[in-house]
């Protein structure tokens, strides 16, 4: 088997690399023109290194889309932009996707679309506190109102589907929630927003939708190998998640500094409301970081299930949670 | 001494007039007359100009936030060669049609104005496109390539009877504006340098992709990044430095062995009355829009940021007591400073992008009004002018050593001029 891994030099696509050559798989990375490899080949070794086939490649351009997914069996596409505007995040996220699938469904030959997702492309506008979410709630009906990173995800996903209804591209769209692990801060925006060296903690008490990387990694090498996915979403969340409580307490244990201002549930909606109300009258003086839409669909108390991920991928996530954190803490 | 860009609005605006009406308030400490005036005309127009814009990159967001905030603009279009990033920016503006077609667009839209948004190489060709259709255009800077491109543009705003606008929109910005009153007053006595410095990240949101695209059409300008981006500083320094064709000493270099091309810039100007110095950096923390004004009697120092300004003077007090003066001459300014900004907080006019409102608004003052341009023509061609000498200056030698127009012992006296 010969697989396409893009977004291949980051935090995920490195380890996915790392996993798809110890299963003897061929490996094809395609990084940008001015892309630094050094990080991934120092993290794989030499060794496995020699045995990846690296493509310079610019996504945006159909022709090099074209060459890169030649004699590929499956692609896993990581590529996507963390940071930015909503304009830079749809020019690096959703156009690259949309010359990929161009490519491979003039092709016709790939057997399996691997598209990495995330979490937070549901719409979880209409579920209840303390409901589940899972793969049957609907992609967010309303992205224009969150934050650029999961306007330009979920209009990726609308990408990917269509491609699948339009082309039967045997696409499986897998849906991390936030990935941590050795390499990359912890605490994100689930935990709450950071002022300097201030966190405001959002709630506290509610799990976060967390997934050790090694063990989201290994999700989407078998969502790239496993029988009858195709067409199926899988969601990726590790099986006992933390609270933002627990999380910021691991990091204060480790010797990090910060100043923590707690924020109550039942205080989001009126702040949501008032930031977004100032944000309106002041035109624009503060930015809406907080709007009720906002603040819902990143601190509502929901419950993640992972039950598609171990039931059709077999998949278990073998990291849990406390030696996840401290591996993490120890290289940070 | 009045600066040119001031002196032309003043002569060519009617701003006599303009400042009898009774609903006009000056601003207390700045803000020229000219601009406060603005919302008072407006109010008088009842007719809405329909607004398109094309090209829907990070800095169209600014356009369509603050095109907004505009009573007399309505935003009806928006266009980009990628349907996805024209549907994002119709979608989050709530701007009702959404072209990938420029010509589809002018024909079913036909918008009065046209705000063109995209990297400067297809600036010449829509404006054009766009003034053949009957729009005024407002271009985003640069406003082109080179003076040839420049006088292209100039020529079919001529042609077709329509304005143009360069987005060199800090001209507008609050207090660039106080600083330009306190200048008109005499605060500083004659200008006589003006210190122009940028900070810029390359790994911030606009350096990243262009260190990352090894083709990006940033990267092809002939003036490389430095053509994206030192607008804004070298017209703060022209507005002063009024010569047609000022004495030009300019380098560019790497600090950087990752990046394969000059990320710092310097440039000193002389002219009959002032010298002027920019400095691009983009390898200091923190990083600043500063401009320091030296005049005969005092300075003037403009941090856009922080949107504060300092005054300084000659020193009245002698010996140690010199020691305490100035210190507490800081302090007051700082305190004048805090408080003016607090006020402006609390009256929600703190706004990055203050300055481009206040030249659309100009912009389509002017043409409501059938008046003259906010940015006089011959500004605009003499500008473009001056860029492009920069450019071959720093390309020519890629050394210190060359000057261009007549250098020799002028060269030194400029370079001896104040920089950071």
């Amino acid at each position: 088997m010969k697989a396409l891994v893009t977004g291949a030099t980051g935090f995920l696509g490195r380890r996915l690399v790392r996993d798809l050559l110890d299963e003897r798989v061929d490996v094809r990375c395609a990084v940008r023109p001015m892309s630094n490899t050094a990080g991934i080949r120092d993290f794989l070794g030499t060794s496995r290194w020699s045995g990846v086939d690296v493509h310079r490649v610019v996504l945006e351009d159909l022709d090099s889309c074209r060459q890169v997914i030649q004699d590929c069996d499956v692609i896993f596409h990581l590529a996507a932009s963390l940071t930015g505007s909503t304009a830079t995040m749809v020019l690096n996220t959703v156009i690259p996707t949309r010359r990929l699938i161009e490519a491979v469904c003039e092709a016709g030959t790939l057997q399996r679309f691997v598209h990495v997702s995330s979490l937070g492309v549901y719409g979880t506008e209409k579920l209840k506190k303390g409901a589940i979410l899972d793969e049957d709630c609907e992609l967010d009906p309303h992205p224009d109102r969150r934050d650029p990173y999961s306007y330009s995800k979920v209009i990726q996903e609308q990408v990917i589907w269509q491609a699948h209804r339009e082309h039967q591209l045997p696409v499986v769209v897998v849906r991390p929630g936030v990935i941590y692990g050795p390499g990359r801060n912890g605490i994100s925006s689930r935990v709450g927003l950071r002022l300097g060296q201030l966190i405001l903690r959002m709630g506290g008490r509610q799990k976060l939708p967390y997934t050790h990387v090694d063990n989201c990694a290994n999700a989407i090498l078998l969502a790239g190998i496993a029988d009858g996915v195709a067409g199926q979403a899988i969601n990726v969340v590790d099986d006992r998640l933390p609270t933002g409580r627990e999380l910021l307490k691991w990091y204060r244990r480790a010797g990090h500094k910060f100043f923590t201002v707690g924020i109550p549930q039942w205080a989001l909606n009126p702040l949501s409301r008032f930031n977004k109300w100032y944000h309106h009258w002041s035109q624009g003086q503060i930015p809406a970081v907080m709007t009720p839409y906002k603040s819902q669909a990143l601190w509502k108390p929901l419950k993640y299930s992972n039950e598609r991920a171990k039931t059709l991928l077999k998949w278990e996530p073998g990291i849990t949670f406390d030696t996840g954190i401290q591996s993490t803490l120890a290289d940070y | 001494m009045v600066p040119t860009f001031l002196h032309y609005r003043i002569a060519e605006a009617g701003i006599s007039k303009v400042v009898q009406n009774p609903l006009i308030h000056r601003l207390k400490v700045g803000g020229a007359a000219f601009e406060t005036s603005f919302d008072a005309n407006m109010s008088t127009h009842e007719k809405k100009l329909k607004i398109a814009l094309v090209g829907c990159g990070q800095i169209a967001d600014a356009h369509l936030q603050e095109l907004k905030k505009i009573p007399v603009a309505d935003a009806v279009a928006v266009c980009d060669l990628h349907a996805d990033l024209a549907q994002q920016a119709a979608v989050r503006f709530q701007i009702p049609h959404a072209y990938t077609d420029m010509q589809r667009m002018l024909d079913e839209v036909q918008p009065d104005v046209v705000h063109v948004t995209t990297p400067v190489p297809a600036h010449r060709p829509l404006a054009i496109q766009a003034m053949q259709a009957g729009a005024h255009v407002y271009i985003e800077k640069p406003l082109t390539i080179d003076l040839a491109e420049t006088e292209a543009i100039l020529s079919a705003a001529e042609e077709y009877g329509v304005l143009i606008c360069p987005g060199h929109d800090q001209l507008y910005d609050p207090i660039w504006l106080e600083c330009r009153e306190l200048c008109q007053q005499g605060v500083i006595g004659n200008v006589q340098h003006i210190d122009s410095m940028l900070g810029y990240s390359m790994q911030g949101p606009f350096g990243a992709p262009i260190v990352a695209d090894s083709n990006h059409w940033v990267r092809r300008l002939p003036g490389g990044l430095f053509q994206n981006t030192i607008s804004h500083p070298l017209y703060k320094i022209t507005e002063f430095l009024t010569d047609q064709n000022p004495e030009v000493w300019a380098t560019w270099f790497s600090r950087s062995t990752d990046i394969p091309f000059p990320t710092e810039m310097r440039v000193h100007l002389r002219g009959e009355q002032v010298t002027g110095s920019l400095l691009f950096t983009s390898t200091t923390k923190p990083i600043y829009r500063l401009i320091r004004i030296l005049g005969t009697s005092g300075s003037l120092e403009v941090d856009l940021n922080a949107q504060v300004i300092r005054h300084d003077r000659e020193k009245s007090l002698p010996g140690a007591l010199e020691k305490l003066d100035v210190p507490f001459w800081q302090f007051r300014e700082a305190a004048r400073n805090l408080k003016r900004n607090i006020g402006k907080f609390l009256r929600s006019e703190l706004h990055y992008f203050a300055g481009m409102r206040k030249l659309f608004e100009q912009f389509y003052t002017a043409i409501l009004d059938n008046g003259p341009p906010p940015i006089a023509y011959a500004e605009i061609r003499r500008f473009s002018g001056l860029m492009d000498e920069i450019y071959d200056c720093c390309r020519d030698g890629d050394s210190p050593a060359k000057v261009s127009g007549h250098r020799s012992e002028a060269e030194s006296r400029v370079m001896e001029s104040s920089t950071y």
